[in-house]
């Protein structure tokens, strides 16, 4: 029961960050302003799978309520379950030491993973939106992809999972959980 | 959170008020500034009781009376220094008027000093060259007909920095989530008294579309109840003018967005050697505050929990 108020609860923050954004479009029906991304890395290294899920799930809704639901959705879906899941298993599953934003080098490995999850991103959707939609400037689309996946988790991802783990108390998921 | 950490939360904090012009372009002119910041800090205050109702219910059973107070005291200050602000950036330009703000870097010292308090050699050198850095910026382009306006600014940031100095006192002393909330619910009402004032039929007055709902909705997310949650936590851990000093580098994000984004979203900035002069006093002002070596090595592997 716990578990089901939890995701709910997930989803409930993925589209109250997410529906505002939907009007700031960069390329109409394809991407936009998605300071929703920020939620990646906070739900995979706090929520493990199931808010990897969210981040997939959520963006397929979003797609879909917008009118936006179409062939390259399904990429889509794969990068924004596939991303959050490697900082899952980054950070969480093949981590050495426990999740932690102390120090300056805490803080910079953590930025490592956030590009090079947004390179995967990236990578894994711009072939398919090129090769579905030709009419669509690839380069534009792959820079706002790494744009959104590195800026927003960088500038207010870290902050929101400093205060989350630091203040609030949420314990990050530990290796085995 | 340790030293690094509150000044990263800082950092956050500045930039989503820096982004505020940008969401303040999506909002038609016929909607009044006072109804922005009554609708947004409500709809902020209401998200956080959303997502902490109980913790704050818990936090207002001790001292409700006191914490409700020093609130209401706070948000009559944020809007006493705003609407000095907003009088006085009649007589600037957008760009020059933001550097004006940035005085309270200035005031806050002074305060400080008058308070009996300690400020430390490296907060009056980070001061004078973020002061140098806004002299830079007004150089060529202040006239004496500007004067009174940036009399009425300068003296909007004397308050603004008494608000910064208050706001670090009662983090430190209440709960960071019940100060937060209870800041922008109390903001919100302030702000709805200045809004029926000047807009008598409020809510039926604004042109209500997705594009404004939507806007409203961001500025309430991010710029009231990001922004004021981790702006509170923060002062609990850093000092009034390491604060103030991290503020200040608002110009600086504003600068870089008006210098890279479409001019859709925002209007664009025309960069004069003597702005990029100014913009670059306020980094180097910023970076001799912040990276304090004996602080990070103190404190880095601190957290205070």
């Amino acid at each position: 029961m716990k578990q089901w108020k939890t995701l709910l609860a997930l989803f409930l923050a993925y589209f109250i960050v997410a529906f505002p954004f939907k009007v700031m479009g960069v390329i109409p029906g394809f991407t936009d302003i998605r300071p929703v991304v920020l939620l990646g890395p906070i739900y995979a290294v706090f929520f493990g799978l199931p808010g990897c899920w969210v981040m997939a799930l959520g963006n397929l809704v979003m797609d879909a309520v917008s009118g936006s639901l179409r062939w390259s959705s399904i990429p889509g879906f794969a990068a924004n379950f596939l991303g959050p899941w490697l900082i899952y298993l980054l950070c969480v599953r093949r981590a050495k030491k426990p999740f932690s934003l102390r120090t300056g080098r805490d803080l910079l490995k953590h930025c490592w993973i956030l590009i090079l999850s947004a390179a995967l991103q990236t990578v894994l959707i711009t072939p398919a939106v090129a090769l579905l939609y030709p009419e669509v400037d690839a380069g534009l689309f792959a820079l706002t992809v790494m744009l959104n996946d590195t800026a927003f988790p960088i500038v207010f991802g870290i902050p929101l999972m400093i205060l989350l783990q630091e203040e609030l108390h949420y314990q990050p998921l530990r290796r085995g959980e | 959170m340790n030293y690094l950490q509150a000044n990263l939360c800082l950092l956050c904090v500045t930039f989503c008020w820096s982004t505020e012009v940008i969401i303040f372009s999506c909002i038609p002119d016929a909607v009044s500034p006072f109804a922005v910041t009554s609708i947004t800090c409500l709809a902020g205050g209401a998200l956080l009781f959303l997502a902490f109702g109980r913790r704050i219910a818990a936090g207002l059973k001790t001292d409700r009376k006191k914490q409700l107070l020093r609130c209401l005291w706070l948000s009559a200050i944020n809007a006493a220094y705003n609407t000095m602000y907003q009088f006085g950036l009649e007589d600037f330009d957008v760009s020059t008027g933001a550097f004006t703000l940035s005085l309270t870097v200035v005031a806050l010292p002074i305060i400080l000093i008058l308070q009996r308090s300690r400020v430390e050699r490296r907060t009056w050198l980070s001061s004078g060259i973020v002061l140098i850095g806004i002299l830079c910026a007004m150089a060529g382009v202040m006239t004496r007909s500007q004067l009174p306006g940036l009399s009425l600014i300068a003296a909007g940031c004397v308050i603004r920095a008494f608000y910064i100095i208050k706001l670090n006192q009662y983090a430190r002393e209440h709960d960071p989530v019940v100060l937060s909330a209870l800041i922008c619910v109390s903001g919100g009402m302030v702000s709805y008294l200045f809004w029926m004032a000047v807009q008598p039929n409020t809510f039926l007055g604004i042109p209500w579309s997705p594009v404004v709902i939507a806007t409203l909705s961001i500025y309430s997310f991010f710029i009231v109840a990001l922004a004021i949650t981790l702006n509170t936590f923060a002062q609990r851990r850093a000092t009034p003018a390491n604060a103030t000093i991290i503020y200040s580098l608002e110009i600086v994000f504003s600068v870089f967005l008006g210098a890279v984004l479409p001019a859709s979203l925002i209007d664009p900035v025309h960069l004069t050697p003597w702005m990029a002069a100014g913009v670059a006093c306020v980094v180097a002002g910023n970076l001799i505050e912040i990276l304090d070596p004996e602080k990070i090595r103190n404190k880095g592997k601190e957290a205070v929990t």
